[in-house]
């Protein structure tokens, strides 16, 4: 990220200005890097993902963005409070060109941090929303750049203009090739649906098989991104984990997907024989990189979805390692999957705790939220021997996390999935 | 525990990035 700033120093340089000045030019460079580095961060190599799974990558793209995008506006602050006559510049129909550019990029940026943070709020459906971001991000670099080239200060040689013309190229190239290459590769590659099995709580299962090749093998607690009713040039991949064992040898591969109002409320709709495109697998949130003696599986509503894979991997596989799975739900109708994991107690030595929102009248099981108590009456000590995987919704994953610290439990022992990360 | 990690990895960038832009700058105008 600092490299390229500090590769301007080599060679002959123009007479230096003011402290302020110099400084707010610094960190214009390092912002525009740092935006550089987004391309990389968000283009699911998976050996930039793997180590840290794809939830925390996107979590430290929202939060590192920001740092560019107040490194990047504090540029022009900097400069219109130490140099009041730049503030000219900001009458576009007057500007030079550079001057526009400039301007073009800063108004990106706020654009797209502002869709970004409301996307919710503002309601912008999540597949204009992703249109948007990647258009504003490569006009917010582009513009970045012509800005710095044009002003011609630190690039006026050419093997400097070369280097940061280069490194936007190369920026949006990992863009393209996230965008057009990798979804060329996944049209050779397409699954259809065999199966749309109708599941408790409103979700619905989708079994798939690959159409044509040998398919993926994943790891129990991963994830893959499906594209359903469009090409994979659309953007309209959407992030489900996979639900199905990791030891079936065919490539079959299943999502239990939950009925959220948004595109997922037409799962139930796909035919049999649809074409669809997989693209995965991804994320750190498996057994197998984590070994243990006991498995401690932790879910809040459809985060049961890769707990299923894990525990009907670990029955396909023999395994007797002892599982106990803590699992809320609103109510005992809407229990996903409530039948099979009865079932598949007989395979493995698996405890079940539901753990009710709303419980029946006759109801003498756990209820309400999952807490440091609850899990000292249903885990054998010490707490800090097992090894934890917790997938649901954001509160819970929070709650879960600080109940695991009261119990002195070492953050390497606990693994999450944030299923609303994008 | 990894979005920990991230947070805090966030900071120490952010950090950085500003003391070697002071760096940047002082060794522009120290001549």
């Amino acid at each position: 990220m600092l490299a390229p700033l500090f590769a301007l120093l080599f060679g002959p340089l123009p007479p230096a200005r003011d402290f302020w000045t110099e400084f707010s030019v610094a960190i214009g460079y390092v912002g525009l890097a740092i935006m550089g580095l987004q391309f990389g961060l968000t283009a699911r190599f998976r050996y930039v993902t793997d180590p840290w799974g794809e939830d925390v990558i996107y979590h430290f793209h929202r939060r590192i963005s920001l740092v560019a995008v107040g490194l990047v506006i504090a540029h022009p602050i900097i400069l219109f409070v130490v140099r009041p006559e730049l503030l000219a510049l900001l009458n576009s129909f007057q500007a030079p060109w550079r001057a526009r550019f400039a301007a073009l990029s800063t108004y990106s940026l706020v654009a797209l941090v502002v869709m970004a943070l409301w996307r919710t709020k503002l309601n912008i459906r999540y597949e204009t929303w992703h249109l948007t971001h990647i258009v504003l991000a490569v006009v917010a670099i582009a513009a970045g750049v012509a800005h710095m080239v044009g002003w011609g200060f630190y690039l006026d040689a050419p093997w400097k203009r070369a280097l940061w013309i280069g490194l936007t190229l190369f920026w949006i190239g990992l863009l393209m090739y996230v965008r057009i290459v990798k979804p060329f590769l996944m049209l050779r590659r397409p699954y259809r649906v065999v199966e749309v099995r109708k599941e408790r709580g409103d979700t619905c299962t989708l079994v798939m098989r690959p159409d044509g090749h040998a398919g993926f093998r994943f790891s129990p607690g991963q994830f893959g991104w499906l594209t359903l009713w469009a090409s994979p040039f659309r953007i309209t991949g959407h992030p489900f984990s996979l639900s199905s064992s990791a030891a079936v040898e065919d490539g079959r591969v299943e999502m239990t997907i939950r009925n959220l109002g948004d595109f997922t409320a037409r799962i139930p709709e796909v035919p049999v024989g649809q074409r669809v495109y997989l693209d995965g697998p991804y994320g750190a949130f498996t057994i197998d990189r984590n070994p243990a003696d006991m498995h401690v599986l932790i879910a809040g509503g459809v985060g049961i979805t890769p707990m299923m894979s894990i525990i009907r991997t670990l029955a396909d596989r023999g395994d007797r390692r002892p599982v106990t799975l803590l699992y809320g739900s609103k109510d005992w109708e809407s229990i996903t999957f409530r039948e099979e994991l009865e079932a598949q107690q007989k395979r493995l030595d698996l405890t079940i705790v539901h753990v009710l929102a709303h419980p029946p009248a006759h109801w003498t099981g756990e209820k309400g939220f999952i807490d440091a108590a609850l899990l000292k009456r249903h885990l054998p000590p010490p707490y800090a021997d097992h090894e934890y995987f917790i997938c649901g919704p954001d509160p819970m994953m929070d709650a879960i996390e600080q109940a695991l610290r009261e119990l002195d439990v070492p953050l390497a022992k606990y693994h999450s999935e944030r299923y609303s990360f994008v | 525990m990894r979005r920990l990690f991230a947070d805090r990895l966030v900071i120490a960038t952010a950090v950085i990035v500003i003391l070697l832009s002071v760096l940047f700058a002082l060794l522009r105008t120290a001549g």
